[in-house]
């Protein structure tokens, strides 16, 4: 019931801030200069002014702004997307064809990289200024500052061109019709490459931020407590003290689910995966406004629906949350 | 790298390969090979399967295998061969062209393909929604279809190029059946039928499947009216959109072809080196790409001719071509490119003289000022990757030794295209355009003076105009003696050449980069957009 009272709670607030991105997107997308009809035109090598008139009219962009806004408004209370300028479809079934496969690679790079910085974070606080602890915090700085595009173009080199183990790009193999659990396997080694690149950034910062609050929780009183009844230390780490340092990890997790959103425009980009990222840029450069629109909307939703995830998530994580 | 590398590679690309490629595909009678999948990467995915929704490069490059024209094409220059028409007759007054159509051609539906297809492809959606359907159709008087195979097209007046608007991507053929129910009066509904994404032609391959954003797959219709081709069992577009990464795929193998200078120029000049693979500029003839500076003449310094040819003389067109393009691209001496059917051979390159270019302008009473600047103007870019912000600077930097200050700005394209085209707020821009098939449809609108218009996108942006060239692309849009002509367009080139309403610098090449295991692509001026039934696979 207190859960639910809490739920509630939260999506109150939740409605008038989707709004309120809403009315930006749409302030901020208007102020950017020329529009779909004058890219259609030229990418079609041009075309005369009757042609884009027509176009920006079917558009429904001829329009006064202030009309523009309150039909967007107003399709936006019944759920309506609209239609793609660029692709003429509902803008609703372009995003959820590509939408999957963001989140399938944005939850694998995110899942990993949360374990991974946890386990890392913790042996290393556990080895403090030990070699490990040194060998551990070097190559997470160096993660840390590995630009993603890079990092990427060399995996590919080394795992599908000089060792060809990994498929370079795409999703899935095309033009093969396989049983579904080769196909999971499959698209899971297709999945190997961007997810490390999208990934390996967070597990720097989650070991990072896991090693620091560690070194805290280490010198709480139950510490001492656990060692002086005699608990080896490798428990005290894995258990007492890291069950109370990985809230942080958690916390942080939730907020960078959208940064991460943005990160996978560059990551699709290099391997050709075919999620939402990709058809944001792709529409703003098109300048497909409802598309554009429609998609930073469903991602605000998805980026607040994460974040009361992991509200929720506290509760579970440490029992005094609930209380 | 030394220039000497890159003028062989040049000569590499642009020489050995330009005729002994042209695949004889219609003397092929049968496949030396039958079977197989040919997967090409783009970096864009397109938004429609129809040339008719947008004529962009992607929805070209796959539509124009499912959807096909009235004819086919042979050579550089495009010589009509039979297609969807088995035959054809022009009149003595060239106003009346008569098509028989091919008998027991079927849609990829199963429905029969008729000429009342023909007449409602062309009257109801080329015409109306093609970007260039009015240049192509505009002089059409009326579609009549004698019987279920005839098509017999009237013009008002003769039109010179007609024979060469039948191509795929330019005039499909779309079934009327499958725009039943559809309001054919707006742009929208149109654009957004379902033949568009789903499409049913009459070409040598049907649509399979489009998992949005990875790939498209075609297979092979079994049922193509030209028996025993198409060759290939399918073709996959896959969207590759990082430069890198479609040249590993290529590379590896994974994929046969990077179509359209699809590939980065760098990568090309690496890739063109392996065995495996072959990288030709051949086969684009008939789209005629030609690179320039726009100058908007509304602005003081650019109405006079000798500062617009001391910004010419400043320029080493050569050094843009060999090292800002890698070699993929030559001078350009005038408004048709050197590959166009109509290209005057007298016009002389351009000079490149900066000290000339210095004295000009002292002559143009611009003399030098504070810090050797004589005066100020911006510059804009069009925003299609690396090599025009490498243009850009280049322009900065050698326009900036003779005197003038340059300041560039950036934009994206929707940003470009208002500045330059809507706002006409600009001074100086690097563009591109195409030629197409004939100088009436491609070239007339960058320097006619009718299209001095507002939002028109590729036209006159410089609002130049000269009653001369005006009465000469008026005369030959309609001259039916082909020597009179080219005489028209001979001179409209010196003048042209020599008034500078843009600075002509780079005719740009499309390199097509595929695996020497794909045989038969290069056919005509318009390979890449062309059915590839006669394409085969080791």
């Amino acid at each position: 019931m207190k859960s639910l009272l809490f739920i509630g709670r939260r999506a109150a607030v939740v409605i008038p801030s989707v709004l309120g991105i809403a009315v930006l997107n749409f302030a901020l997308l208007h102020m950017a200069p020329g529009d779909a009809a004058d890219i259609i035109a030229a990418q079609s090598g041009g075309a005369t002014t009757e042609f884009v008139e027509e176009l920006r009219r079917s558009f429904g962009l001829d329009r006064p702004l202030w009309q523009q806004f309150f039909i967007y408004l107003g399709k936006l209370l019944t759920f309506d997307l609209g239609v793609s300028h660029v692709q003429q479809r509902p803008v609703l079934s372009l995003i959820a064809e590509r939408a999957p496969a963001t989140v399938l690679l944005m939850m694998t790079a995110i899942l990993v990289a949360t374990l991974l910085g946890m386990l890392f974070g913790t042996i290393a606080a556990m080895r403090h200024r030990k070699w490990l602890d040194s060998i551990i915090s070097v190559l997470a700085l160096l993660a840390y500052a590995t630009p993603q595009f890079w990092l990427g173009l060399m995996l590919i080199v080394f795992f599908s061109v000089t060792l060809g183990i990994l498929p370079s790009g795409g999703m899935m193999t095309i033009g093969q019709d396989i049983s579904w659990p080769l196909r999971v396997l499959d698209i899971a080694r297709h999945l190997v490459l961007p997810a490390v690149t999208l990934g390996l950034f967070y597990v720097a910062l989650y070991t990072r931020l896991m090693r620091a609050s560690m070194l805290e929780v280490y010198t709480y009183d139950f510490v001492t407590t656990a060692r002086a009844k005699g608990v080896a230390e490798t428990r005290v780490g894995f258990v007492h003290a890291a069950a109370n340092a990985l809230l942080p990890v958690v916390t942080m997790a939730g907020v960078q689910i959208g940064h991460m959103l943005g990160g996978s425009i560059l990551v699709e980009t290099v391997f050709g995966w075919p999620g939402l990222g990709r058809l944001l840029f792709d529409a703003l450069q098109q300048r497909d406004l409802n598309l554009l629109l429609g998609i930073l909307f469903i991602s605000s939703i998805l980026v607040v629906a994460a974040n009361l995830v992991v509200d929720l998530l506290y509760g579970v994580l440490d029992p005094r949350m609930a209380k | 790298m030394n220039s000497k590398t890159l003028k062989t590679l040049r000569a590499m690309l642009l020489a050995a390969p330009a005729m002994a490629l042209f695949a004889t595909a219609a003397q092929a009678q049968s496949c030396p090979k039958a079977g197989g999948t040919l997967t090409y990467a783009y970096s864009l995915e397109p938004s429609a399967l129809s040339t008719i929704a947008t004529s962009a490069v992607p929805v070209a490059l796959v539509a124009t295998k499912m959807f096909e024209g009235l004819l086919n094409y042979e050579g550089p220059s495009l010589e009509p061969k039979p297609g969807l028409a088995e035959s054809w007759t022009v009149s003595e007054d060239k106003k009346t062209y008569t098509f028989k159509l091919r008998p027991n051609v079927k849609w990829h539906d199963g429905k029969p393909f008729t000429a009342e297809d023909v007449k409602f492809s062309v009257e109801k959606i080329v015409k109306p929604y093609h970007s260039r359907g009015h240049v192509y159709f505009g002089d059409l008087e009326g579609v009549a279809t004698p019987d279920s195979l005839t098509v017999v097209f009237t013009l008002k007046r003769p039109v010179p190029f007609f024979m060469n608007v039948f191509q795929a991507g330019e005039t499909p053929i779309l079934p009327a059946h499958a725009f039943a129910g559809i309001d054919m009066g707006t742009a929208a509904a149109v654009r957004g039928a379902e033949v568009m994404q789903k499409p049913i032609g009459t070409g040598p391959f049907r649509f399979k499947e489009w998992q949005k954003g990875s790939h498209i797959a075609l297979e092979r219709n079994k049922d193509y009216w030209r028996s025993g081709f198409p060759c290939l069992d399918g073709i996959i577009v896959r969207m590759i959109p990082d430069g890198a990464a479609r040249a590993i795929a290529v590379e590896t193998g994974e994929v046969d072809l990077a179509p359209m200078s699809g590939l980065p120029e760098a990568e090309v000049q690496r890739l063109s080196a392996s065995p495996k693979l072959e990288a030709s500029q051949a086969g684009s003839e008939a789209l005629g790409p030609n690179l320039w500076l726009e100058l908007n003449l509304r602005e003081k310094p650019l109405q006079d001719l000798k500062v617009r040819q001391a910004i010419s003389m400043a320029l080493n067109r050569e050094r843009i071509a060999d090292v800002i393009w890698y070699g993929q691209g030559k001078p350009a001496r005038g408004p048709i490119v050197s590959a166009g059917a109509f290209f005057n051979k007298s016009l002389p390159q351009y000079e490149y003289n900066p000290a000339k270019a210095g004295k000009l302008l002292d002559e143009a009473g611009y003399p030098k000022g504070a810090g050797n600047v004589r005066f100020k103007l911006s510059q804009n870019f069009l925003p299609y990757g690396e090599n025009y912000v490498r243009l850009a600077e280049y322009i900065r930097q050698e326009l900036g030794k003779i005197g003038i200050q340059v300041e560039t700005r950036s934009a994206d394209l929707g940003g470009w295209l208002k500045t330059i085209y809507t706002d006409w707020n600009f001074n100086l821009t690097s563009t591109f355009s195409h030629n197409y098939s004939d100088p009436s449809i491609g070239v007339e609108r960058t320097f006619g003076s009718g299209f001095i218009k507002k939002g028109a996108t590729f036209t006159n942006s410089m609002g130049y105009s000269n009653p001369k060239v005006d009465e000469l692309f008026a005369k030959s849009a309609h001259e039916t003696d082909p020597a009179a002509r080219r005489k028209q367009f001979d001179a409209l080139q010196k003048i042209l050449h020599d008034e500078l309403p843009v600075i002509f610098l780079m005719e740009p090449a499309y390199t097509h980069v595929w695996n020497k295991k794909v045989h038969g692509l290069i056919t005509n001026g318009i390979s890449m957009y062309s059915p590839w039934d006669a394409v085969w696979k080791e």
